[in-house]
């Protein structure tokens, strides 16, 4: 019995070619099951993301199966696409899987999203009957090992972007966010990933102000929230306890004044300012309000980069975990 | 024997609270600090029950018993409410002040080795007494969430967000909420306590009891204030830790 991992990914193939091979998300089980029309393959699973295409193999030719399979994919896709795919055999095609599963092989690494995604491609190819003893005992066993280094090692740890970060730091302060009313001042790209991100995890009560005022409807609408106008933001000051300002003013918009004149109607609560403008929107000392936290754009870039940093160093033990757990496994077709 | 239950109490909170403070150095959460604190919990039952027994009373006569009941009322608060903190962290932070109070008690000159019994009780005398230091334990807690919040105000201001502390501490608001809520705790058994106090008969001036009513009136003014006008976190916390601080001056003059 043989074990193949065929693929490309985000690291081996540009996006105009991984398109070229992406499978639609409910057509795995179907496309696995016609694999197994090819000669010397007794099973198959296809695992299509927008960073990867990959065929995991099994049977007594899986090998041979695999050079078929590329065959067709050339004949069909154009052999342009040869040099970018990639194959790994027996024992590195399930530690492979099993880098997968972990988010080693991600664009963001330590992602959680490939877990799921990898686990409705299995139970596609599982519902198709393209899978038997092979894989079904490689998928699940990456499964647990998947969720042993998530679990053992930090390498989902810390936000690996500013949106990441700010939510972040804003559960710190604020635990569940949900019913947390968030203020945007400035409708730009940067803002609305922030609040998007605040909003995915419970934030309620969005209002956006602009001095253009059609844009920050526009955003408004996107978030389910309410547009300001800019010269009233500062009446929605008191209710919020978030305030993400990204506009590109030349001079700040936030001032200690604007917040001190609210402290009292606040009960002094706790206010998150998350500045990410260059030039900055929030003057610095309103940093200094004693139930301010206020973080410009270089300190989360900053918490960003080294959360980042402090993934790759685990690296190593994730590894270590998976080489360690498939050891014990003996697994048929490794 | 009181007195080796008393011992093995304090090494148990000493263990549980070292333990804990390892693993947090270490950026992970202390999953046995609970144990070693519910461990410490027993053991204080143990002192106290036996302790009760020789005094045929509450015991609750002088420094050294006040103190050990006070740590005992601490574990208890902390055991019933660390589900609303992370259970662990809470107790690391708690754990010392035990361990502090059970030395003291334990030191030579505040410790009675050989406690005479109490010939006849009195329910308003041991209401207040008993009332008094509960609500202690809850105003202690209270000081340790002022504590933890503190800290971690600290860090979020000065952007020091990688340490282990920072990672295992929980969210300000939910420090907030839970001192408030350890604070009314605190308050309410306090009113019982020294409502108690003035019943009880007296002999002597009752110093305490205007002392023990000072503390009460600071803490409902802290809540007042809070309630009414509204106080910024470091400024309760401050004043919380401050306040228990003072109050503990209160058993000096029982």
């Amino acid at each position: 019995m043989e074990l193949v991992c065929v693929g490309l990914n985000h690291r081996t193939a540009p996006v105009e070619v991984r398109e070229r091979f992406a499978v639609p998300a409910g057509k795995l089980g179907d496309s696995a099951k016609e694999l197994l029309a090819i000669s010397g393959l007794e099973e198959s699973v296809v695992l299509s993301t927008c960073n990867r295409t990959e065929f995991y193999l099994a049977g007594e030719q899986a090998e041979h199966a695999a050079a078929e399979l590329r065959r067709r994919l050339a004949a069909e896709h154009g052999a342009d696409s040869d040099p970018h795919w990639y194959e790994h055999h027996r024992i590195q095609a399930a530690k492979h899987l099993c880098r997968v599963v972990s988010g080693l092989d991600s664009m963001v690494l330590g992602e959680t999203e490939i877990f799921g995604q990898a686990k409705d491609a299995y139970r596609q190819a599982l519902d198709a009957g393209a899978t038997s003893g092979i894989l079904n005992r490689v998928f699940q066993r990456a499964f647990g090992i998947g969720k042993r280094v998530r679990t053992d090692t930090r390498i989902q740890e810390g936000a690996t972007s500013v949106a990441g970060a700010s939510v972040e730091l804003a559960e710190k302060i604020f635990g569940k966010l949900a019913g947390c009313r968030v203020i945007v001042i400035g409708a730009g790209e940067m803002s609305r990933q922030t609040a998007q991100a605040l909003v995915s995890r419970g934030a309620t009560s969005v209002f956006v102000t602009n001095r253009s005022y059609d844009k920050a409807v526009l955003l408004a609408e996107e978030m389910g929230g309410r547009a300001v106008h800019f010269d009233e933001w500062q009446a929605v000051l008191a209710g919020v306890d978030v305030v993400i300002s990204s506009t590109s003013a030349p001079h700040p918009v936030v001032l200690p004044h604007h917040i001190e004149s609210v402290r009292r109607v606040r009960k002094f609560r706790p206010l998150f300012l998350i500045d990410i403008a260059v030039p900055r929107d929030i003057d610095p000392a309103c940093g200094a309000i004693e139930e301010v936290y206020l973080y410009d754009i270089d300190t989360l870039e900053q918490l960003a980069g080294e959360a980042r940093v402090r993934r790759e160093k685990q690296i190593v033990e994730c590894d270590r975990i998976i080489d360690e757990e498939l050891k014990k496994l003996n697994l048929p077709g490794t | 024997m009181d007195r080796w239950f008393l011992i093995a109490a304090t090494a148990l909170a000493a263990v549980g609270g070292i333990t804990g403070m390892l693993t947090v150095h270490q950026g992970t959460r202390s999953r046995w600090t609970v144990i070693w604190m519910v461990a410490a919990f027993a053991a204080q039952l143990a002192f106290l029950y036996v302790r009760g027994q020789m005094r045929g009373a509450c015991p609750l006569v002088g420094i050294g018993e006040i103190l050990a009941f006070l740590a005992w009322s601490l574990t208890l608060f902390y055991l019933a409410v660390g589900p609303t903190y992370r259970l662990s962290l809470l107790g690391v932070f708690t754990a010392p002040l035990v361990v502090i109070f059970q030395i003291v008690a334990l030191l030579p000159g505040v410790w009675i080795v050989e406690p005479e019994r109490i010939p006849a009780t009195n329910p308003w005398r041991e209401t207040h007494a008993a009332m008094s230091v509960l609500s202690y334990g809850a105003l202690a807690l209270a000081a340790v969430a002022g504590v933890m919040f503190l800290v971690l105000d600290r860090q979020l201001k000065d952007h020091h967000l990688q340490s282990g502390l920072f990672r295992n501490l929980p969210p300000v608001r939910e420090l907030l909420k839970s001192m408030v809520r350890l604070l009314w705790i605190g308050v309410v058994l306090l009113s019982i306590g020294v409502v108690a106090g003035f019943m009880m008969p007296r002999q002597g001036g009752g110093a305490h009891l205007v002392a023990a009513s000072g503390v009460w009136i600071g803490y409902a003014l802290l809540l007042g204030v809070r309630q009414v006008r509204g106080l910024t976190g470091r400024r309760l916390a401050v004043v919380a830790v401050l306040l228990f601080v003072g109050s503990l001056s209160v058993f000096a003059l029982v």
